[in-house]
């Protein structure tokens, strides 16, 4: 999976951000790049958590920023960024810091669905959580399993 | 049969990671499930019509005043933490 993400160029590395809105933004910022998605879905994705709360932080350390189909997309993709730093979502709830992001784009909700199911089986293996957490380039990406 | 909503924000991301885990979980603890996912705004709506929603800890307070069981997750990929709670909700099997 990490692989393919390098491949398609859908990833990025940062230091961190100040703000979670940036953060998010960053993070979709490949898939910007690419025309898989347009400039409105990141934004739509933070207007979702600032009604809804931090409700993409599924697991400590891991945000997945996603929004409703059709708005801003263009193709299904997965998009990877991880921070040196964890970027904070609720000042009061340090379990709601993330320092890795997938970001999910959709269109087509079969190869979605295949998405999610590895991304799910991935990221509940704390031993690639731990090896992501120390990826610091492309290569290190690349090696990362699943 | 027991009924069940995941909820998320979108409906179309966290919901179904919790679908998915959810599936498992229930079937290893002896529960026949039928697990329905959708956004917030909808699961509100329905919540009554089923038995348990699992969503994000985040939105708990969404459903405040349902009839259905709402249990709250931390970490939606821990099939510990979902165990743990469906027991402690002790929901009918």
């Amino acid at each position: 999976m990490f692989k393919e993400l390098v491949e398609k160029k859908h990833y990025s590395f940062h230091e961190g951000f100040d703000d979670w809105r940036d953060a998010v933004r960053a993070a979709c910022q490949p898939l910007l790049d690419d025309g898989t998605i347009e400039k409105e879905y990141p934004e739509i994705i933070i207007g979702k958590v600032e009604e809804l709360g931090p409700y993409i932080v599924i697991a400590p350390n891991i945000c997945i920023p996603h929004a409703e189909r059709g708005r801003g997309v263009n193709d299904t993709a997965m998009c990877f960024m991880k921070t040196e730093k964890p970027v904070s979502f609720d000042p009061n709830d340090p379990d709601k810091d993330a320092r890795i992001f997938v970001v999910l784009a959709a269109t087509d909700d079969e190869v979605h669905l295949n998405n999610l199911m590895q991304l799910s089986e991935t990221l509940s293996d704390e031993a690639v959580v731990e090896k992501l957490l120390q990826a610091k380039t492309a290569e290190d990406l690349k090696a990362v399993e699943g | 049969m027991l009924k069940v909503i995941a909820a998320c924000g979108s409906g179309m991301g966290s919901s179904q990671i919790i679908k998915m885990k959810l599936e498992k979980v229930f079937k290893k603890l002896g529960y026949q499930a039928e697990i329905y996912h959708t956004n917030v705004g909808d699961a509100k709506s329905q919540a009554n019509n089923y038995d348990v929603v699992f969503c994000s800890e985040s939105l708990v307070g969404t459903f405040t005043g349902s009839k259905a069981t709402v249990i709250g997750l931390k970490n939606l990929l821990s099939e510990a933490e979902m165990t743990e709670k469906i027991e402690a909700a002790n929901l009918p099997k």
